[in-house]
């Protein structure tokens, strides 16, 4: 959270998860506080807050980007995605499903942000490597899991499902 | 504090000149900005967003000449074909540089005004020669980086001027990037270097090597390369000669003995694996 000694507000207007948002913000306000904060997005994660850990990925643009180092304002007339948009419906994502299915998960505090970055990387890369995969999550740390899982799945998201989904 | 977002130069010029003497930020894409607004470095009164000015987000290839905008971003560096196959080191420091997020914010500009001693483009920009190109409503100018940037977060930017770019030769040397830090990604480095160089018959007939974390602002190793290109027969005897362009601190990353260290070790791990090929 930023503070400043003489607030000025700023009419924001911005694309979140398909839906146009008007709001009067501060100017100083951070991207991630608003979508935490004033619109709800709480799965958008706060963990270091200086852009090192990754936990606050949103996509921007069609981008990844880390809503900490970024202000409400930057993001008027911008298109964002979080991991409450990824999908419209209760379904899951078949990398979502992958996490599930390799038991990616642990405290669960970083998996937005390495869902969102997996997605994008399977976006460009359908089938990528594990180094691929690797250096695509460097932005991304996890105090859990060791990274294996998490790898594991965005690897394999595009598998068949990995104990055999409906037809088992 | 206020916001604006000029949409082209002359609007971001018009601006500042109504802004008058009033201070004011440039934010570009605040990967370095905001974290320094995180730790307490005070909110400026005025914030010039400029990253909707397009004509700064281009790279630009002519038959002698690249010039790189000040807002690409360092994933734009990184992707652009003919920078990977003349400006090697450049897209490899590109490549190298923090995580995936940062690198689509990051921009050229930011980190050539930042002036950090451990700037991850600046070696490579150093050792190319580039030339910083500065603009205000007045015209254009432009000067060598090595001049441009004077110290440590200093620069010889005047009040109303803005990086617009930086402009390399495209002469055909081949280039290499190596960096030290504690961790593969999303770390400051203790020791960064480009090479920028020729080969013919075995033999360097072009070395350049510049190196960051090692002094105030980059450095070229000038003692070590001239006696390096007059003699090549033999490294270690020559090697101490990197001590004269370098004045390494002890800091919360590394110490000053490491950081020599380290540096020497990339340098002969660079001339061992560049020369025995074909």
């Amino acid at each position: 959270m930023l503070h400043h000694p003489k607030p000025t507000t700023f009419a924001l207007k911005v694309r979140v998860n398909g839906k146009t948002i008007q709001q009067e913000v501060v100017t100083h306000l951070r991207l991630l506080d608003f979508l935490r904060n004033d619109l709800g997005l709480t799965g958008t994660k706060e963990v270091c807050g200086e852009g090192e850990c990754g936990a606050c990925t949103i996509i921007m643009d069609g981008k990844t980007v880390n809503s900490c180092l970024i202000l409400a304002v930057e993001a008027h007339g911008r298109d964002i995605t979080t991991i409450e948009g990824l999908v419209d419906t209760s379904e899951l994502t078949k990398l979502q499903k992958a996490f599930e299915d390799h038991h990616s998960v642990q405290c669960g505090y970083c998996i937005p942000g390495m869902v969102l970055t997996g997605e994008k990387l399977l976006e460009r890369k359908p089938h990528p490597t594990r180094d691929e995969i690797n250096y695509e999550l460097s932005g991304n740390i996890c105090r859990c899991t060791g990274y294996h899982k998490i790898v594991d799945a965005i690897e394999h998201a595009e598998d068949e499902p990995y104990f055999g989904g409906d037809d088992a | 504090m206020k916001y604006f977002r000029p949409q082209s130069l002359q609007e971001l010029f018009e601006l500042e000149k109504s802004l008058a003497d009033n201070p004011h930020t440039i934010l570009a894409g605040g990967t370095d900005l905001l974290p320094r607004f995180e730790r307490g470095v005070p909110l400026p009164d005025i914030l010039i967003d400029i990253k909707d000015v397009s004509e700064l987000n281009a790279i630009k290839v002519s038959d002698d000449r690249v010039e790189i905008g000040a807002l690409t971003s360092i994933q734009d560096i990184q992707d652009h074909e003919l920078i990977r196959l003349e400006f090697n080191a450049l897209h490899m420091a590109a490549t190298d540089f923090a995580g995936t997020q940062i690198r689509h914010r990051g921009t050229l500009g930011g980190n050539v005004c930042n002036a950090s001693p451990a700037g991850d483009l600046l070696p490579a920009l150093y050792a190319f020669e580039a030339e910083a190109l500065l603009g205000d409503a007045k015209g254009k100018t432009s000067k060598p980086i090595s001049s441009f940037i004077i110290g440590p977060g200093k620069t010889a930017l005047g009040s109303s001027q803005l990086v617009l770019g930086v402009t390399l030769k495209r002469n055909g040397l081949a280039s290499h990037f190596d960096k030290v830090g504690l961790r593969q990604s999303m770390a400051i480095s203790v020791v960064n270097a480009a090479f920028v160089y020729q080969i013919a018959d075995r033999r360097f007939t072009h070395l350049k090597i510049t190196a960051g974390s090692v002094a105030p602002t980059i450095v070229s190793l000038d003692a070590f390369t001239s006696a390096y290109l007059q003699d090549q027969t033999s490294v270690d005897e020559k090697i101490d000669l990197i001590d004269e362009n370098i004045s390494p601190i002890d800091d919360i990353r590394a110490t000053a003995t490491y950081r020599r260290r380290v540096l020497k070790n990339l340098v002969k791990h660079f001339l061992s694996q560049v020369q025995v090929r074909p």
